[in-house]
């Protein structure tokens, strides 16, 4: 139920969100003072979910397997050098299966 | 006596064909992060089909994700829905750009086409717009096409991984698939050095704050990265 009820609600806090810009805001423009730590929320928000999904284990800080470390980070090098999203799954498992039988 | 060239406009079947053609490439480019998604409910204690819901109800890869991850680990939903929120802000900025090309739209059919505005629902159709040779109903079957084509591949690509997700050995790396499809939009996301500096110091905030209560190491380090972000941007 619980699942049910967050689910539902961050879809519709969301969509009253998105709704009530493209209502209201239409042909208008937002000021540059919102609009710079807009643009902001996304990066910040990404890496802080990256970290603590890689990090954090049980409540607590740990270090991650160097294996996962290395295939994120290759990942993400494929993206910036491609700038296509699939090549984070094409370069990133391969390297986390390739470093596990390394026994990195 | 001279001809006159005349092109008939193209009809709303026609946009709406075209909607979907276009956004095609875009749709292959997020189904592994659907699949991803899909994997993670599959692998998750979250119940399958509310979390299948989640696509069509949060309308956001990323939030989804989020959302899934944080319930699986018990986070309070406060903590969720907030995360989740911080993660789909950036839709507000497509909002607020996308608004103009639907001005004469009535307030029924601009409800509606904020419903599945997200990331490839936006690129596409902000750029078919920016030729101006489309009137209202045009432009509204074009991204009609798109969204629906979004939204059928994006629902059925998380079915086909709920289901496989647990079928699958844990040596295929499935439980690394999230972070994975996050740290490829992060390596979209960070263009500029603004948002390195928003990234960088977001993360190192929130590894710092991993024994926060309800998991608030994520919002304090967002909101600690905007302001690196802010103090760096020109």
């Amino acid at each position: 139920v619980t699942a049910w009820i967050v689910i539902l609600s961050i879809g519709v806090v969301s969509y009253a969100l998105r709704a009530t810009v493209l209502v209201t805001v239409a042909g208008r423009t937002l000021p540059e003072s919102l609009l710079v730590p807009l643009s902001l929320v996304g990066p910040a928000a990404l890496a802080a979910l990256l970290a603590t999904f890689l990090f954090a284990h049980g409540g607590t800080a740990s270090t991650p397997p160097a294996a996962e470390v290395i295939a994120v980070l290759a990942g993400m090098f494929a993206v910036r050098r491609t700038g296509n999203m699939l090549y984070v799954f094409a370069v990133g498992l391969p390297v986390l299966w390739l470093s596990a039988l390394a026994g990195v | 006596m001279t001809t006159i060239a005349v092109t008939a406009a193209p009809s709303r079947r026609a946009l709406l064909w075209e909607g979907c053609r276009d956004i095609s490439p875009l749709v292959i480019g997020v189904l592994p992060i659907g699949f991803a998604i899909g994997a993670a409910i599959g692998t998750s204690t979250v119940p399958a089909l509310a979390g299948w819901a989640g696509g069509p109800v949060i309308v956001g890869g990323a939030a989804q994700l989020v959302t899934i991850r944080m319930l699986d680990t018990g986070a309070a939903p406060a903590a969720i829905l907030t995360a989740a929120l911080l993660v789909n802000a950036r839709v507000m900025m497509y909002s607020a750009a996308i608004a103009p090309w639907f001005r004469d739209a009535s307030r029924r059919q601009r409800l509606l086409v904020a419903f599945p505005l997200i990331d490839p629902t936006f690129f596409v159709s902000a750029a078919r717009f920016q030729r101006h040779d489309l009137d209202q109903r045009g432009r509204l079957a074009y991204y009609a096409g798109a969204a629906i084509t979004l939204m059928a591949a994006w629902m059925g690509v998380q079915a086909i991984a709920i289901g496989a997700g647990s079928a699958l050995p844990e040596a295929v790396g499935l439980h690394l698939a999230a972070p994975l499809a996050f740290a490829g939009l992060l390596a979209k996301a960070t263009a500029g050095r603004p948002q390195v500096s928003a990234a960088t110091v977001a993360a190192a905030v929130a590894v710092a704050g991993i024994a926060l209560p309800f998991q608030c190491g994520v919002l304090v380090g967002v909101l600690v990265g905007i302001a690196a972000g802010i103090a760096v941007s020109p």
